[in-house]
């Protein structure tokens, strides 16, 4: 089985701060990381490997530096990887990324499947998925929890749903999205980081995936970014005195309110 | 006059009659100061009316040192404010706290450089400011449990895994502001005031003169939290750090940042046979250098934290460890740049396969998320054996885990293994060993399963403490001698240098009731010999 | 090229885009500034800059005529019959939306044997309903929507389309945004017509709830996002209002690529994440035998139970209660907290809550730095308390 692992490079925090002297808004990505999610989907792509044989090719759009992540990516098992980068690939958002990615993966000739994390944990979209699925023209199911029974033709799996959870049967190829705590991701071993450090890696850019600059980076988002500020924090509660009989029907008022 | 900041126990408060050596005492009042003045005051208020004084932090220790003997109890958890910062001419950071700031709270602020800045002085903004510029820094002392307050910390010149490359908490602790009992203040900053061979002479802030002849001990030369830090021409403020709140109160602390290594990895690395792990470390330490880290744990801590693997939830998530591994290395290395990590890991896997391991059974985290797991991981073994215990409790209340905190000098490192195990076989008893292996600083707990085991344990818990004493050993090396440890201080100096650390602690205390009980065996009434 | 462009003659070389960078993107030469290679656009230097030196500039795109696109619609997602509440929710947005565009609303009512549903989204401010009923429709499988989606999308050329952010939503939305081509924002927490522009203003949370972003989509249409249920509220039920229900027919064959081979429900998992009133407890609720007012409480004013991390952890409660991020992330009405001191990681499952009263001993306890009401007091006489009370109320 050939699976295809999405990664995207996420800051490793999501803080944000205001600079004391200038009031700007500050991020905190002191180191850049594999998004959460997509660690997920590396460890369930390299088990299902591990399974049924095949091969795991991981697959990233972004900055030259996201070759640290593929090569760690490497280190867990993944045999092969690429990198989509090029400037012209600045500033996507989903529906470009969406697209870019499908060029790559249409480079890497065939595939049964692709697996990507629930969301990234930056823009908490969970888009790219479907997205990438629609471009491919292949099947996709979201928040998968559960693989229950893989064959070169189909696989079933449990797909967490808001009331409960699905049973379902996708025929490959098919792109599968995976939810946190699904598995539990490997570190490396000694040899594994070593391999990762040499291992098979491409680097393409827009002109070698036969890019259509109109759908790419900027120019093909159609969404764009209008203004960022940070949410103003409540400032202070009010408070409910007085003994304990007073404060609980104080409080009784207040759930009248709602019920 | 009432003094409206001391309190009278009461059922509200009974959290704070333990702390994590899961130890009881009793107290009739208690009192959360919030500033250095409410110190003073409460001191006034009680000291002279001969009430024991029990100074308490975040309660994470493990030698009872903040578990009351009566008396009062003095909470510092809510001085917990960041006062200021500072930068010298060599471009060093530091920063003055109050001695309730949680280490977690401290490394949080200092990560993300989120600071209250609104009561600072203007020399401290500017330094802050400097600071927001400057690459990145930590606060290196790492005790696992980081609940702990600072000011606990230098009470008992805390550890942790990284003590094996960058010291104790001693090491950086650059001023302490002290209340003594009477009210009066010290400042000492290092650097400034040395005794004179072992006579050292403070003067209060007030103008008050004291003159303190230190004891004639020699330190072990070995990892130490055992007793006073005393040596020759001392630095004044080491007398205080480590001294287990039987001097004064600290009420401010100086604490001096180092700069965060650019390349922090974490290794374990799994072995099937314990003494392949023992040769391993023996060859770790001779030929790696930028090693910060080197903490064992052995096969039966494996099999206690697999077990509550499967049984708790909250452990469900920890990386498995397979069943025929029975001993474990984690090795941290710090460094500037990723081609010498690589080295490192490189000669780790080699130097392993020297040792009888094998370099595939290992965990290598690279980043922050990987490495919080070997973490967590480590944090774990405590918390599995605790659990463990809780439920042997549950059968017989006096079961409590017996864990040690001894340390030996480098070349005793295979005897001292040897001895532990062949010792706890021949007694029968259950055990899970764990710790600071760099330092040959390691935790043995033994784990009793009924009142006998329990009371054979703590024999053989004596007979260790006079072995590690003639190896030139250390009998508390991190946890400090608080309240548990006390007899064992006197197996390692013997009674007449106990008795001049009395008398020492009589300078600053004249009616022992500062951390009533701690260091010095309890006789009678809060009096101390 | 596209790309963050620096004007020269602007720039003052302050520094202040390279300090904002997450990714050192930027550098400052000869006192001005420069973009380096991995810049990927973020646009936070662009805002931060105190000299408009900075912007984005974008390649002009053919302009498609957007004048044919009018009309908002509405998802009106149902399972097994019944529409889910989001959808009113969603109405009652659409509703003012349209008002300002003056424009008709329209909800999309797809489903087997729904039929009945159609009245109360007129009811709930539908000016039309597009009805359509189909047994493929029965599951909630996407590749079934797909086709009508598109067709539905080309024959009718509406200008806004919005879902609920369910699982099947979000799963849908993108889906069909990439058929169709055009921008989707999702997860929005506030929707407005700009005055100026006419163009939909989407506001969502990005970096965890730690920023806002506004986002909008220029050129391209639909304009669609998908909104978080329990945010927008819905209108008055009017059954007077009347309608029309055209209904549409399924376009066929579909793929059947995917099959539903189970469903499994439980209740307790999603009733959390859904609740609009929350009861929850943190260790300061002292034993496990107090957590019985808990439950207690949440049944009398039709509550659910969530509890903090910590109560997991000792095994007093089970992870389907667990609120916060590793647990669920809530957004209900309202939140009554009992003795959660308020963990970082809680805080951040719970900032969607509306209404939070927060009860602790502890005055400083960092849960009151979000709740609206503080109270402080020891939450299990407080509980006792509120008990009474309900017990012999009506409700």
């Amino acid at each position: 089985m050939k699976i295809v692992v999405c990664i995207k490079q996420v800051p490793s925090s999501n803080e944000v701060r205001l600079d004391p002297v200038t009031n700007t808004i500050l991020r905190d990505g002191r180191q850049s990381v594999t998004n959460p999610f997509d660690t997920y989907a590396i460890e369930q792509a390299v088990q299902i490997k591990e399974q049924h044989g095949g091969e795991v090719i991981a697959l990233s759009m972004g900055i030259p530096a996201t070759e640290k992540l593929l090569r760690d990516a490497e280190s867990r098992g993944v045999d092969r990887a690429m990198l989509l980068s090029d400037r012209n690939f600045a500033g996507a958002d989903t529906l470009a990324t969406a697209y870019t990615l499908s060029l790559g993966i249409k480079q890497l000739g065939g595939f049964d499947l692709i697996l990507c994390g629930k969301m990234a944990v930056d823009g908490d979209t969970a888009q790219i998925g479907p997205e990438l699925a629609e471009n491919l023209g292949i099947p996709h199911i979201t928040d998968i929890c559960e693989f229950i029974s893989i064959t070169p033709k189909d696989i079933v799996c449990k797909k967490i749903t808001d009331k409960g959870y699905q049973v379902l049967r996708v025929k490959l190829p098919a792109l599968l999205t995976v939810v946190k705590n699904i598995n539990m991701p490997r570190l490396p071993s000694i040899p594994g980081v070593l391999f990762g450090l040499s291992a098979p890696l491409e680097i393409k850019n827009a002109v070698d995936i036969n890019a259509d600059s109109k759908l790419i980076g900027l120019s093909g988002s159609p969404t764009q970014v209008v203004k960022t500020y940070m949410p103003e924090r409540q400032s202070k509660a009010n408070s409910i005195e007085g003994d304990i009989a007073s404060q609980a029907a104080r409080i009784s008022q207040l759930i009248k309110e709602f019920i | 006059m009432k003094n409206s900041l001391i309190r009278p126990m009461s059922n509200e408060f009974f959290e704070y009659l333990r702390d994590e050596s899961r130890t009881i005492g009793n107290a009739e009042s208690i009192s959360f100061p919030k500033s250095e003045a409410d110190v003073i005051d409460i001191l006034r208020d009680i000291y002279p009316k001969g009430i024991p004084i029990t100074i308490q932090g975040g309660r994470t220790g493990l030698a009872a040192g903040a578990v009351p003997n009566g008396g009062h109890i003095m909470n510092l958890s809510r001085m917990n404010s960041i006062t200021a910062m500072r930068c010298d001419e060599k471009g060093d950071f530091f920063i003055a706290l109050q001695p309730g700031v949680a280490l977690s709270q401290l490394r949080k602020q200092i990560e993300s450089r989120k600071f209250d800045t609104s009561q600072w002085s203007e020399e401290s903004k500017e330094a802050f400011l400097e600071f927001c510029k400057a690459p990145e820094h930590f606060f290196s002392p790492d005790p696992t449990e980081t609940s702990a307050t600072i000011g606990g910390m230098v009470s008992c010149n805390a550890s942790g895994a990284r003590s094996y490359y960058y010291g104790p908490t001693r090491k950086h602790i650059t001023a302490l502001r002290i209340v003594l009992c009477d009210g009066q203040t010290l400042a000492i900053r290092r650097g400034e005031l040395f005794a004179d061979g072992r006579i050292l002479n403070l003067s209060t802030e007030q103008g008050a003169s004291i003159k303190v002849e230190l004891p004639t001990y020699k330190m072990p030369k070995t990892k130490n939290a055992s007793g006073y830090y005393i040596e020759d021409n001392m630095d004044a403020i080491d007398l205080f750090i480590g001294s287990d709140g039987t001097l004064g109160i600290i009420t401010e602390i100086e604490v001096k940042l180092l700069p965060l290594p650019q390349v922090i990895w974490g290794v374990s690395c799994f072995f099937e046979r314990e003494r392949d792990a023992i040769e391993f470390v023996v060859a770790v330490r001779k030929q790696l250098k930028c090693v910060a880290v080197i903490e064992f744990f052995d096969g039966d801590a494996l099999t206690i934290l697999r077990c509550q693997k499967a049984q708790n939830k909250a452990f469900s998530q920890l990386p498995a460890v397979e069943e025929r591994m029975n001993a474990a290395i984690y090795i941290e290395i710090h460094c500037e740049d990723e081609k010498t990590a690589v080295e490192t890991i490189m000669k780790i896997g080699s130097i392993m396969k020297e040792s009888g391991g094998c370099e595939e059974n290992t965990w290598v985290a690279r980043n922050d998320s990987d490495r919080n797991q070997l973490l967590f991981f480590r944090h774990a073994i405590p918390e599995s054996v605790n659990m463990l215990i809780d439920q042997r409790k549950k059968l017989d209340p006096i079961i409590t885990k017996l864990g040690t905190d001894m340390s030996v000098p480098d070349k005793h490192l295979r005897y001292i293994m040897n001895m532990y195990h062949s010792t706890l076989q021949e007694m029968g008893l259950q055990s899970a060993i764990w710790g600071h292996i760099g330092d040959n600083h390691l935790h043995v707990n033994i784990l009793p399963r009924s009142k006998e085991d329990y009371n054979l344990g703590k024999k053989l818990y004596e007979q260790w403490a006079i072995e590690v004493t003639k190896l030139g050993g250390a009998v508390s090396a991190e946890h400090g001698t608080g309240k548990l440890k006390a007899n064992f201080l006197t197996v390692m100096y013997g009674q007449n240098h106990i008795d001049e650390m009395a008398s020492l602690k009589a300078a600053f205390d004249p009616k022992t009731l500062l951390g009533a009980g701690n260091m010095f065996i309890l006789r009678k009434e809060g009096e101390c010999k | 090229m596209p790309g963050l462009k620096i004007n020269q003659e602007k720039c003052i070389g302050c520094g202040l885009c390279v300090k904002c960078c997450a990714l050192n993107a930027l550098r400052i030469e000869n006192k001005t500034a420069l973009v380096n290679d991995n810049c990927i656009l973020c646009g936070i230097c662009v805002d931060n800059c105190p000299s408009q030196a900075l912007s984005i500039e974008k390649e002009d795109s053919e302009q498609t005529d957007l004048s044919k696109y009018s009309g908002i619609w509405v998802f009106a997602e149902q399972y097994k019959g019944e529409v889910l509440p989001v959808a009113y929710e969603l109405l009652g947005k659409g509703r003012e939306l349209a008002h300002q565009k003056g424009c008709e609303l329209t909800a999309l009512l797809f489903g087997k044997d729904v039929s009945a549903e159609a009245q109360k989204l007129i009811a709930y401010g539908a000016d039309k309903v597009l009805l359509c009923e189909d047994d493929d429709l029965a599951d909630n499988l996407d590749e079934n929507y797909i086709e009508l989606f598109n067709l539905l999308i080309n024959k009718y050329n509406p200008e806004i389309l919005l879902f609920g952010a369910t699982g099947f939503g979000r799963s849908i939305a993108p889906r069909v945004a990439a058929r169709v081509r055009t921008g989707l924002t999702a997860d929005c927490t506030q929707l407005e017509i700009d005055h100026e522009t006419g163009l939909l203003h989407q506001t969502r949370p990005a970096f965890g709830g730690n920023l806002m972003a506004i986002i909008v989509c220029p050129n391209h249409r639909p304009q669609m996002a998908t909104v978080r249920p329990g945010i927008m509220s819905a209108q008055q039920f009017d059954n007077s209002r009347s309608g029309k229900v055209i209904p549409v027919s399924m376009p066929k064959p579909v793929a059947k690529n995917i099959e539903l081979l189970e469903e499994v429900l439980s209740s307790e998992i999603d009733s959390i994440a859904d609740a609009q009133i929350i009861v929850s407890a943190g260790r300061g609720i002292g034993a496990q035998k107090n957590l019985a007012l808990v439950h207690q409480l949440a049944g009398l004013i039709g509550g659910k139970v969530g509890v903090s991390r910590p109560l997991v952890d000792i095994g007093w409660s089970e992870y389907k209660h667990q609120v916060g991020q590793t647990g669920s992330t809530v957004a209900p009405k309202l939140l009554i907290a009992c003795g959660i001191s308020g963990a970082i990681q809680h805080l951040a499952g719970i900032s969607g809550a509306k209404t939070i009263i927060a009860i602790n001993t502890d005055p400083d306890a960092p849960i009151f730095s979000i709740a609206h009401y503080k109270v402080v007091a020891d939450c299990v006489e407080v509980l006792k308390q509120l008990i009474s009370i309900f017990e012999k109320s009506e409700y």
